[in-house]
């Protein structure tokens, strides 16, 4: 009788755990059904089902430049971000405690500016020293708001490094480039390969920093909200759903790579 | 052994650097690197220039130059300068701020919304976050946390417009209620308060499952253990054990999804419908167009960013945890 009583809790958590379950995923759920309905609105019911929305959107010239546009993005954002963040979590780890303090609250700035302030300051920041906004600008809010998570994965993997393999390398000869590339660098492989992932899916989500310093061509989410407030209909599902599907294949496969790596 | 001490005597003369004997000898032999980097890295100031340049520029100049040159601006009498005439500066830019209430209400209200939302967000997500640390099996855990983390990666558009088929006059919900006959014509729930606040819930909530779930998953089980043989029950073991010893994931969670939810800028658009207008919306109406407004629009956002980090500080404070794993 005891017993039963004190699972009490134990199966209230467990429906509070799928209930949270169901909240996170029936709208979601909801929006990838909904990519199927054969009409030209948005309405429950969805009654009749169609694939034509998911050949009209592949065919839908301005989805896969606003694709090619989004990826070319991500790329060069995580490249920067993982040049910046690796090199400031280098320097974090070797000063003293006094300033690596002061310097990893520096490193941490952007990740704690809410988005809007930081897409604004940066808007305010290019046009001071006369960057034109487009392209350029977009990799560079991005890879600002990119570089704190950076730093804080490969500061983690640092940590963690046994101070005698740089050292052993320095004895053989090598000069701390060589030691760095040889030694440093395969060693937080797998926290840069989780915080590289991280970087992409940080940049295609963006949209607050694209909206402010983008020019005309859209990126993924500036099309979808270009859409959705221009009058619904399944193709924007349709879009969103291949998106999602992309995206959340690419981020549940960092946390796999990410998890095996640290139970190694 | 004379031709090891040789060899020494050599290296230290500055002789030539030892052979490698993989391809990066090539780079590392070649004249180019020897003149450039090599020389650099020979001198412990330029080991220090070569590793602290490039990370201290890059912070001084796009961590804190954008928000120094924002403050800069939220002073100014007028923008864009012209050549020749000297800046003058003036606080009327923050004065406006508090002149009318279509100013300040969005901020009260951005500030009612996310400190609204934090709170849910802390007491839903708490259960779940205890839930699959210490009650769910040990090789079912990181599944269990996999599957919450899926919504995670659609991004903030796409979840916010899963919510609008979700609420909408023909969403799932109405059609739903009015299915089972409990109402005849539907509610308006979208482009609402409820809409908007059950949108910013439901993009934010996971940013509080990780911190919750890494500060819960560090309290030792037999804490627990021993408190129940002791005889205290489930209600005074969350309240002198599990809730002190999860307060440094209860800051960190609380500040990151405060903070998040503050700067949400889409979410509210789509979703809050025009009666209400969240603070970074009346800010982005002050960079559309001419640039003549900024020093307005900086100012505001100015106010926000020091109201928003002054109350994520004060709380810290209060709760007095550390907020070490923001992220």
């Amino acid at each position: 009788m005891r017993a039963y009583f004190s699972d009490i809790p134990r199966t209230l958590l467990a429906m509070g755990y799928w209930a949270f379950m169901l909240y996170l995923l029936v709208p979601l759920t909801l929006m990838m059904a909904m990519s199927f309905k054969d009409a030209n609105f948005i309405a429950f019911p969805i009654g009749d089902l169609t694939l034509r929305w998911y050949s009209q959107v592949l065919h839908d010239k301005q989805f896969l430049e606003a694709c090619l546009y989004t990826i070319a993005i991500a790329v060069a954002t995580t490249f920067a971000a993982t040049v910046i963040g690796v090199w400031i979590a280098m320097l974090i780890a070797q000063s003293g405690s006094r300033w690596s303090g002061i310097l990893f609250a520096l490193a941490c700035l952007p990740a704690v500016v809410p988005g809007m302030i930081s897409a604004i300051s940066l808007r305010v920041f290019i046009s001071t020293i006369d960057m034109p906004t487009g392209t350029g600008a977009i990799v560079l809010g991005h890879t600002v708001h990119a570089v704190p998570f950076v730093v804080v994965m490969a500061l983690t993997r640092l940590r963690s490094m046994p101070p005698n393999l740089v050292d052993a390398a320095r004895d053989l000869g090598a000069d701390s480039i060589v030691a760095f590339f040889r030694v440093t660098l395969p060693y937080l492989g797998p926290a840069i390969a989780g915080g590289m992932i991280f970087c992409v899916l940080l940049s295609v989500d963006d949209f607050v920093r694209t909206f402010f310093l983008g020019g005309y061509r859209p990126t993924l989410p500036m099309l979808i909200f270009a859409k959705v407030q221009g009058g619904m209909s399944p193709e924007i599902n349709a879009m969103a759903t291949l998106v999602l599907i992309v995206t959340a294949a690419v981020g549940l496969y960092a946390e796999y790579m990410t998890r095996r790596s640290r139970s190694r | 052994m004379a031709s090891i001490e040789a060899a020494q005597a050599e290296l230290e003369n500055g002789g030539p650097m030892p052979r490698y004997s993989t391809n990066i000898s090539r780079i590392v032999n070649s004249r180019l690197y020897q003149l450039t980097l090599g020389a650099a890295v020979a001198s412990r100031a330029g080991r220090l220039a070569l590793l602290a340049a490039v990370p201290l520029l890059w912070l001084a100049f796009l961590h804190i130059g954008p928000i120094y040159q924002m403050a800069k601006i939220s002073f100014l009498t007028s923008y864009p300068l012209q050549h020749g005439r000297p800046a003058s500066y003036t606080l009327a830019n923050y004065a406006i701020f508090f002149s009318e209430s279509i100013y300040f209400m969005p901020l009260i209200r951005s500030f009612v919304f996310s400190l609204a939302s934090t709170a849910i967000t802390l007491i839903v997500v708490f259960p779940v976050a205890y839930y699959v640390a210490k009650i769910v099996r040990p090789d079912w855990r990181s599944k269990a946390l996999l599957l919450l983390l899926v919504p995670f990666w659609a991004g903030e558009l796409i979840r916010t417009f899963s919510v609008i088929m979700l609420l909408a006059n023909r969403g799932a919900l109405n059609f739903l209620l009015r299915d089972i006959g409990l109402i005849d014509r539907p509610i308006p729930m979208l482009y609402t308060s409820f809409s908007l606040g059950f949108g910013l819930i439901y993009l934010i909530c996971l940013y509080m499952l990780l911190p919750l779930y890494s500060a819960i998953d560090k309290i030792p089980k037999h804490l627990l253990d021993a408190a129940a043989d002791l005889g205290a029950g489930p209600f005074t073991r969350f309240r002198r054990i599990v809730l002190p010893l999860s307060r440094d994931g209860i800051v960190s969670g609380c500040s990151l999804v405060f903070l998040t939810c503050i700067g949400v800028f889409a979410t509210p658009m789509l979703l809050g419908g025009p009666t209400n207008v969240m603070f970074p919306e009346t800010i982005s109406g002050f960079f559309h167009g001419a640039s003549d407004k900024w020093p307005v629009g900086a100012a505001f956002a100015l106010i926000m960013l020091v109201s928003a980090l002054t109350t994520a500080g004060i709380f810290m404070r209060l709760v007095g945890g550390k907020a070490t794993k923001l992220m």
